[in-house]
């Protein structure tokens, strides 16, 4: 009983954990399109704005975060950090996928 | 003493028809009937920073398009059209996978900047932002006045979605369709419908006009994609407070609709022949907005003649993509106010109303094709009624 409710707590709690990279620091969030993905580099580029104010921004991404599947287009939302080589996402969620 | 009472009587008459059924027509620059006190002090002192001129030690720049608000947006008075014209340029690329369209951010776009200020002149060399050889297409973009934005703004997503007709299942050869943020949200502001509401309409405009950070855009513009160069920007950011936004966006948004001018027998009958015609399919001639925290803008009629959606406006009026839009997709205009234009479409090729209707094509072509087929004197009341609105 014990074990299949532990078992059961693993399913549940494994695509969450994929989905979380460490967080050392505050995070920032960004709801906007998928410019770019590397998937070998790591790398992620959302295009975001506020009005006509437009901006990419650029993130890497560790492991074990999943950029497998995202395309140019999805929309996505990105909790991410700065470091001092640059923004690293935390999370990774897409929202809709491009038509 | 019967008399007095009698002219009493009169007095509060007239003063009942003079405070509702005679209110005077707005006139530009005008805030919204029956504001508060407290918001008309602060549409009051939002007009100040509309018309704050802006220096490099105050934030402007380096890059930017005008040094206030009210350099482009000065008539016939602040909130109004005038006569710059700017410069966006994008890439298409339908055949990418994804999004076909590349707004050219990583490289400064889609706004390319017309002025610099003297430091980054001196550090670049440069008189303008270049646009990069990836832009497929150089647009130029008039100034609209911004009266009834607010009114705008207040319009629910589902009133203009309930316009929307993607695959034109009426058959009637117009398919609106929303333009969409990058984040998913309904666009409606700007030429091409990208922005989903006023607030990031205004506070964008402070950074991609006059190189202002403001707490909601922090970060200055890049240069081509590439960062601002050391010392050229002395003003700390961000260069606006908060408080400074907030009440540029109350001015704006309290700013009314300009009222249609009264009807004459001859405008009576263009309103007819615009219906005929068919052009109100697309130019809705009224919206209704809906809850709003401020009563002058809640629940109310806006004779906007806009669907705030986008349409296939044929090949000859293409430029620039923007998020969903195409190059030949643009936001159906409103006319609300196009009486006091001087210039006519998104990159004021036409001079006359007549010519903007002539220009017209894609999904308006069988409208200006029944335009074009009425006898000449409904031709010209069509005119004469754009001319009251």
């Amino acid at each position: 009983m014990t074990r299949s409710l532990l078992v059961s707590l693993f399913i549940i709690a494994a695509p969450v954990a994929a989905a979380t990279a460490q967080q050392p620091g505050p995070a920032h969030k960004v709801e906007g399109a998928v410019r770019t993905v590397n998937v070998r580099g790591r790398a992620l580029e959302v295009t975001t704005g506020v009005g006509m104010a437009l901006r990419v921004v650029r993130l890497q991404v560790p492991a074990p975060l999943s950029l497998t599947g995202l395309r140019p287009g999805d929309l996505v939302r990105v909790t991410y950090g700065a470091r001092p080589g640059g923004y690293v996402a935390y999370t990774i969620e897409r929202v809709e996928r491009t038509p | 003493m019967m008399r007095r009472v009698a002219a009493g009587g009169i007095w509060l008459l007239v003063a009942a028809l003079g405070g509702g059924a005679c209110r005077r027509p707005a006139q530009p620059g005008d805030p919204l009937p029956g504001l508060s006190a407290a918001e008309r002090q602060r549409f009051d002192r939002g007009r100040a920073i509309f018309d704050s001129v802006f220096t490099p030690a105050t934030g402007l720049g380096p890059l930017f398009n005008a040094d206030a608000c009210a350099e482009c947006h000065e008539d016939p008075v602040s909130g109004g059209t005038g006569d710059e014209v700017e410069r966006h340029a994008t890439a298409f690329h339908p055949e990418a996978a994804g999004r076909p369209c590349d707004e050219l951010v990583a490289l400064g776009g889609p706004v390319f900047q017309k002025r610099v200020t003297p430091a980054l002149q001196a550090a670049l060399a440069i008189d303008s932002e270049p646009v990069p050889p990836q832009a497929t297409a150089i647009a130029a973009r008039t100034t609209p006045d911004i009266f009834g934005f607010g009114l705008l703004d207040a319009v629910p997503d589902s009133e203009i979605l309930a316009y929307a007709d993607p695959d034109d299942r009426d058959s009637d050869g117009i398919s609106g369709r929303p333009n969409r943020f990058f984040d998913g949200r309904l666009g409606r502001f700007g030429r091409k419908a990208l922005v989903p509401a006023l607030r990031e309409f205004n506070d964008g405009a402070f950074a991609a006009e006059q190189g202002i950070t403001t707490p909601a855009v922090p970060q200055e513009e890049t240069v081509g994609g590439r960062p601002i160069p050391a010392g050229v920007d002395p003003a700390p950011d961000p260069e606006l407070s908060a408080a400074a936004t907030d009440l540029l966006d109350s001015f704006v948004r309290l700013l009314a609709a300009p009222s249609p001018a009264r009807l004459s027998g001859q405008a009576r009958q263009g309103r007819a022949a615009f219906a005929t015609a068919g052009c109100d399919r697309c130019h809705v001639p009224a919206l209704h907005t809906g809850d709003s925290p401020i009563p002058a803008l809640h629940h109310r009629e806006v004779d906007a003649y806009t669907d705030l959606l986008l349409h296939d406006m044929g090949p000859e009026l293409a430029d620039i993509c923007l998020g969903q839009a195409t190059p030949s997709e643009f936001r159906t205009e409103p006319l609300m106010g196009v009486r006091r234009m001087a210039r006519f479409l998104h990159d004021g090729r036409a001079t006359t109303l007549e010519q903007a209707i002539e220009l017209h094509a894609g999904e308006a072509a069988r409208s200006r094709d029944r335009f074009r087929a009425l006898p000449a004197e409904q031709r010209a009341a069509l005119v004469a009624f754009l001319k009251t609105l």
